[in-house]
């Protein structure tokens, strides 16, 4: 078969993109090998699971699997499948249990996804099961201030090098006053449409917000919509496919929440102590306008603290993870005003949510016309704003309301849909902070 | 006949009105007077939708008003949900929404306190989008309901989707 070049799908300097990358089968394929099978990828928090023995499962592109703290405390991830006929060992979403048993056979697994006992052992003979070589695939694990993320890729980067200079923002959101955590309970839901259409818009879609989310912003904001785009002093920034979008006015979206509580602990707690840890700059960006995503699929809004995964179920479907992530020093009711602030915008009922979905949907659906998609999509926006910035790590564009970091997601897309190995994979962006700490 | 902890029954009568009261409530909801709606509710109602757990038996968890929900509102925050839908920047549900509340399995508990009523419904809403997208949602609600100035209204709804994954992309009805 003839290798298919994947930059035949977008177009960086003009600024567009094939539609068909949000509805062909055989391209969807080619991205849980590609993308799914070979990045790090977003698996749990933490806190989801802080006790021995506790477990979260969930999926790495369409491959379910196991998140476990172990006896020593450290975490694994396996493939939750039985390696007998294939059945899930665990049909549970989360809890505490010293080991897993297969409800098919009866094959049991400890925590660290070994094979245990099996039901019936005497049917087997010696010899006919190696049980070490045959337990489920184990995923390589690291994490980053709260954040556990896993690849099935032995030959990929370090965690650290995947992230690079994206580091010195995620400070901002998991670093600026000590640890965090997530709040109880993760919400799941079904959207059909491309899991792209999720993570481009929180990578670097604040062009939307304006219009979609007229509505939802003025039942938060005491009738205000968002007023006029400001494009001084508000950026693209892209590091080996993450992007952030943000402005500099500091509240913004913790005002988004509509709670006062939040709002005043930004101001007088998390400011103030960002000004002197993580430099002025920093502490402006964090609360202004502004909206995330992590190559491939993870996102999140810094200042209204929603978090999720986009997760893929074929071309045309995607599973939204939904967490609130809070400071662990908070007092409870600040904690709790988030919460009900997160709940009440970006859940499945929340007022700028429900507007979001429909988009998406329709984003993709529409693709089902074989002229349809044939006909490219523009993302051209802002093409010609790169800048140089002598303290913003990343490729850098001015002005929020741009398509760079989508352009640059995309980008990433095709770099790592083409790469045969990792060393076939271009440099984008030479890094500042290599091996050296953001904060 | 259903009886409350002490053994008091409630009457036919009463029954009567709060199965009254709940298709009202339905009505108005399908209809789109959320403002009227609000008439219906407490000025202090807890309006309650948690997120359920799917976990093993040995496992299992009640939700909480401190973990994350669909809906834990107050009546200040679901007038700003009204509000949205008064802007007339509401694309999503231009065209409206087509939604249909069957209220069944109604119980009414009787409480130490005269004015107010326990009551369990199954509440199954069907809704109707755009071209052709239908989604079926199951409730199984608790209520308090109170008698405020001789009327009845809503102080306390618990709503427990029948649903892990929520099997849509928005929950744009209220259950």
């Amino acid at each position: 078969m003839q290798k298919v070049d994947y930059n035949k799908y977008i177009d960086t300097k003009e600024g567009w993109v094939d539609r068909r990358i949000f509805w062909d089968e055989d391209i969807y394929e080619q991205e849980l090998k590609q993308i799914f099978a070979k990045s790090w990828q977003f698996v749990a928090h933490t806190s989801m699971i802080p006790n021995v023995n506790d477990f979260y499962t969930t999926y790495m592109g369409e491959d379910g699997v196991i998140v476990a703290r172990q006896q020593d405390k450290s975490i694994k991830v396996y493939l939750n499948s039985c390696p007998h006929r294939g059945n899930k060992f665990c049909y549970a979403d989360d809890g505490n249990t010293r080991s897993f048993t297969c409800n098919y056979h009866g094959w049991a697994f400890g925590i660290d996804g070994s094979i245990g006992a099996l039901a019936n052992a005497h049917v087997y003979d010696e010899g006919d099961i190696d049980k070490v070589k045959c337990g489920p695939r184990q995923a390589r694990v690291d994490s980053y201030k709260g954040m556990i993320f896993a690849t099935f890729d032995d030959e990929a980067p370090s965690l650290e090098e995947w992230l690079g200079d994206f580091r010195w923002y995620l400070d901002m959101m998991l670093d600026n006053d000590g640890e965090t955590e997530f709040i109880n309970g993760g919400i799941k839901s079904y959207v059909n449409a491309n899991w792209k259409f999720g993570v481009e818009n929180f990578i670097g879609d604040a062009y939307h917000a304006l219009w979609n989310h007229d509505s939802g912003l003025k039942a938060m904001n005491n009738g205000e919509g968002f007023g006029p785009a400001v494009q001084e002093g508000s950026y693209h920034a892209s590091v080996n496919g993450h992007g952030w979008e943000f402005g500099t006015d500091g509240y913004a979206d913790v005002a988004i929440l509509g709670r006062p509580k939040w709002l005043e602990y930004v101001q007088n707690v998390i400011k103030p102590k960002m000004e002197k840890r993580h430099g002025k700059l920093r502490s402006e960006i964090f609360g202004s306008l502004a909206s995330v995503s992590l190559f491939p699929n993870c996102s999140f809004l810094p200042g209204i603290q929603t978090f999720r995964v986009w997760l893929p179920r074929g071309p045309k479907k995607l599973e939204l993870r939904i967490w609130t992530l809070v400071n662990k020093n908070m007092p409870d009711d600040v904690k709790q005003e988030i919460n009900i602030g997160c709940m009440q915008t970006f859940n499945p009922a929340g007022v700028l949510k429900m507007d979001d979905g429909e988009n998406w949907e329709g984003n993709t659906q529409v693709n089902k016309g074989y002229l349809t998609r044939q006909e490219k999509l523009h993302y051209g926006c802002g093409i010609n704003r790169e800048i140089e910035h002598e303290e913003l790590p990343g490729i850098i564009y001015e002005g929020q309301f741009n398509d760079a970091n989508q352009r640059h997601f995309y980008q990433r897309w095709a770099d790592l849909m083409n790469a045969d190995k990792w060393g076939d994979v271009p440099t984008r962006y030479t890094p500042k902070y290599a091996g050296k700490p953001t904060v | 006949m259903t009886q409350s902890k002490n053994n008091r029954t409630a009457s036919l009568e009463l029954i009567n009105e709060v199965q009254q009261f709940l298709y009202r409530e339905a009505r108005v909801n399908d209809n789109e007077q959320f403002r009227e709606w609000l008439t219906m509710l407490t000025n202090d109602v807890h309006y309650w939708m948690p997120y359920r757990y799917q976990r093993y038996r040995k496992n299992e968890k009640e939700p909480t008003i401190y973990d994350q929900s669909y809906y834990c509102d107050t009546m200040s925050d679901l007038e700003k949900r009204v509000i949205r839908t008064e802007t007339g920047t509401c694309w999503s549900e231009d065209p409206a929404t087509r939604v249909a509340h069957v209220i069944t399995n109604i119980e009414v508990e009787l409480t130490d306190n005269l004015d107010e009523y326990k009551v369990y419904s199954l509440t199954t809403v069907h809704r109707n989008m755009n071209e052709d997208e239908e989604h079926t949602m199951i409730g199984h609600r608790t209520d308090l309901i109170r008698r405020v100035g001789g009327v009845l209204k809503l102080a306390k709804r618990k709503i427990i989707l029948d649903q892990n994954i929520f099997m849509n992309k928005s929950l744009n009805v209220y259950l």
